[in-house]
């Protein structure tokens, strides 16, 4: 039984409104708002996903049919999508309980609140300027998270963030500009409709900007010089949320506009070579890193180079591949993220020369750091496996050997730059100045529903692949969703 | 040389950027295809306001109205963060002249009436929540430069901004749970051009005064304050 979808966007605007309230009455309730909020969230997506699966929900927001008012609609993807922002999220909102003491740590929690709840508006919503207006509540909390340490480098990480993002802002506003003086809507489906009889030169032109736009909030190459700084120099928290959320909205939103949308034949192998060099770059900038999270960093931009290599294939079996990367990624990520914010705080030094021996000291910790880069490296059975093998073979038979390995070469160079931090995590000495702390048994939680998960969808790859199945199906064929939208309104 | 290059490159983008929008008719009549033309034929009916601008930006499209104010609402709280200061902080800036000073007392309230005015009469004349609310800002603003010692209350601020945020949620809940959908218009429409018309158009646009006001004042006091 789920209660009216558009709740897991206002819950989360009104709780966000009331925080400030309750922080005077007790500061110590306001970590566990977003919990619950977000929780609410998970057990609504999950609630929704057998709905969503026969039949695309459509909502319908101030009583106006589509097109007149803007609708929620949540298909098959938009509801994968949701699930995996607002799981990540919770897990995230949990390790948070303990990890924030800094003043003023109610303001965080508002990000926080509002971040996931934009990247929910930007999967659901089925209204493209809606889309950026959530867009804009994600990447402004974004902006204001990473800067929220207030030192001398989260301040540069985030103004450096905050030029691009407003770059990537203007574009999609004149690529929605454009779209809308032509075809008269903001509907997606129907403007996937009437795109067809846009003057070419003007569709091509709006698709350009909007590609420019969303692949800088999707870390493509080379719209992605803000990623690195960000993810390393914002609370470690945050850094998860970034690969676990902000960069999954931005891919949906990639993925909605070359397949629903735009659907040009051309776009997709363009999509593919943008995939492969971003794959490349990260990988060969992650090994030369010095710094544990900027490592991260580098090979979250090169997960999301594999996504957009199978998002550029165009087959049923290469999209549920790469959304079953975004999933494994979405999990992993912030799993790494969250033991290597621990590690760099009990090494008291974020390089990675610093973590020798942390597998002694702290040996939960980091059993879950190496288990999240075993998963992520793709050995069997852990859930990377899958999707990476199914993207390769995916590009191997429909011909594109050089791609697949170019690829592959990528994974290698992966595998050499997590192994070294794995090995040094075991096989080294530690260094006399680690921290002997307990770590907080939220973060513990979290990071165990993150491992735990990882370990079930390697094992069992056919309960994830169930749902996304489906989900690949509405992206290829595209009048599923248009006749769903379209059948609601007029 | 990098440089040239760049202002080659920028002039190139710009020039195809511009020469793609002259495609686009300007001036042109266009709103007898698409959205525009229902909005024009039977907002008036459908919303009851007379300001059709107001019965897209607060009625069909209301949604995206919500999330503006949210973006304004981060920006604020954004700010309030980066901000954040333990140190005692003082404002940064002599006390204005006499006549500025008794201009700006004078100037005050009516200024604040005006964008009272502004947002209460958002469905009716041009204007609306947002402007109402910048306007109220400026007056607050005109009184910061003059009088240095002249200081808001930030928690009441705050209440105000929360309070208002909150009822704009509520509103739209409210048309959840009698109406058919979130943000619903439940109240009677009325009769079009009187201000008890429009639902709740206006009392939405009521609150989004009240949030814009408080946000913009408290950010541009935040603004102004420096470290003792």
């Amino acid at each position: 039984m789920y209660l009216d979808p558009v709740l897991m966007i206002a819950l989360p605007l009104f709780a966000a409104f009331l925080i400030p309230p309750l922080a005077r009455i007790s500061k110590g309730l306001v970590k566990y708002v977003p919990v619950l909020i977000i929780g609410f969230n998970l057990y609504e997506t999950v609630m929704l996903l057998p709905h969503s699966m026969v039949k695309p929900v459509i909502v319908i927001i101030a009583a106006w049919a589509p097109p007149l008012g803007i609708n929620l609609t949540i298909g098959p993807l938009g509801n994968v999508l949701a699930l995996i922002i607002s799981l990540v999220g919770f897990v995230v909102a949990v390790y948070n309980i303990r990890f924030v003491e800094e003043e003023p740590n109610e303001k965080y929690h508002m990000l926080f609140l509002l971040l996931t709840a934009g990247a929910t508006g930007m999967v659901l919503t089925g209204d493209i300027f809606n889309l950026f207006v959530f867009l804009e509540i994600t990447s402004i909390s974004s902006y204001a998270l990473t800067a929220f340490l207030r030192d001398r480098d989260g301040a540069e990480a985030a103004f450096k963030y905050l030029l691009i993002g407003s770059m990537a802002s203007t574009f999609i506003l004149l690529g929605i500009a454009l779209i809308y003086a032509t075809t008269g809507t903001l509907n997606m489906a129907q403007i996937a409709v009437r795109l067809k009889d846009v003057d070419p030169r003007i569709a091509i032109m709006a698709l350009i900007l909007l590609i420019t736009g969303f692949g800088i909030e999707a870390e493509m190459f080379p719209l992605n010089g803000w990623a690195p700084d960000a993810y390393s120099q914002a609370p470690t928290p945050i850094g998860a949320a970034f690969g676990g959320i902000v960069v999954k909205a931005g891919v949906y939103a990639l993925a909605r506009l070359i397949y629903t949308i735009f659907s040009f034949q051309g776009i997709f192998h363009f999509i593919l070579i943008a995939g492969i060099i971003t794959l490349l770059i990260a990988e060969m900038s992650a090994i030369r890193q010095k710094q544990l999270k900027r490592m991260l960093a580098f090979s979250s931009i090169g997960q999301m180079g594999l996504v957009l290599i199978a998002l550029g294939l165009a087959t049923t079996r290469g999209v549920e591949g790469g959304l079953f990367q975004m999933f494994n990624h979405a999990m992993i990520k912030p799993l790494l993220f969250l033991s290597a914010g621990y590690l760099v705080f009990y090494s008291g030094s974020k390089n990675i020369e610093d973590m020798d021996g942390m597998g002694r000291v702290k040996p939960l910790l980091s059993f879950f750091f190496a288990f999240g880069a075993f998963a992520i490296l793709g050995l069997p059975p852990l859930s990377g496996f899958w999707s990476k093998f199914i993207i390769l073979s995916e590009t191997i038979s429909h011909g594109f050997i050089a791609v697949a390995t170019l690829a592959l070469f990528g994974s290698i160079i992966e595998a050499v730059y997590y192994l070294r931090v794995v090995g040094r995590l075991y096989f080294k000495a530690p260094h006399d100045g680690a921290k002997v702390q307990y770590v907080p048994k939220s973060a513990l939680v979290a990071m165990s529903i993150l491992a735990l998960i990882t370990l079930v969808t390697g094992l069992y790859p056919d309960l994830v692949m169930t749902y996304l199945k489906p989900a690949a199906a509405e992206l290829i064929d595209k009048s599923i969703y248009i006749k769903a939208v379209l059948s609601a309104g007029l | 040389m990098r440089k040239a290059i760049a202002v080659l490159f920028l002039g190139f983008i710009g020039y195809y950027l511009l020469s793609t929008f002259l495609l686009v008719p300007f001036g042109v009549v266009r709103v007898l295809e698409g959205v525009g033309l229902k909005y024009l034929q039977d907002g008036l009916q459908q919303t009851g306001a007379a300001n059709l601008v107001t019965s897209i930006v607060v009625n069909y499209r209301g949604f995206d109205t919500l999330g503006e104010v949210t973006v304004l609402f981060l920006a604020a709280t954004g700010m309030g963060a980066l901000l954040y200061s333990k140190r005692p902080t003082e404002r940064a800036r002599q006390n204005a002249s006499v006549i500025v000073k008794t201009g700006a007392r004078i100037l005050f309230p009516l200024i604040i009436i005006l964008g009272a005015y502004v947002f209460i009469h958002g469905h009716l004349t041009p204007g609306g929540g947002f402007q109402g609310g910048a306007i109220i800002a400026s007056g607050f603003l005109l009184m910061f430069m003059s009088y240095r010692t002249y200081h808001v209350n930030h928690v009441i601020l705050s209440r105000v901004e929360s309070s208002a945020g909150s009822v704009f949620v509520i509103i739209g809940l409210l048309g959840l749970a009698y109406g058919s959908s979130f943000l619903a218009n439940i109240l009677p429409l009325g009769t079009a051009n009187t201000l008890f018309s429009a639902g709740v158009i206006p009392l939405i646009y009521v609150a989004v005064g009240f949030k814009v006001g408080a946000e913009l004042t408290a950010l541009l006091d935040t603004m102004l304050q420096t470290v003792k």
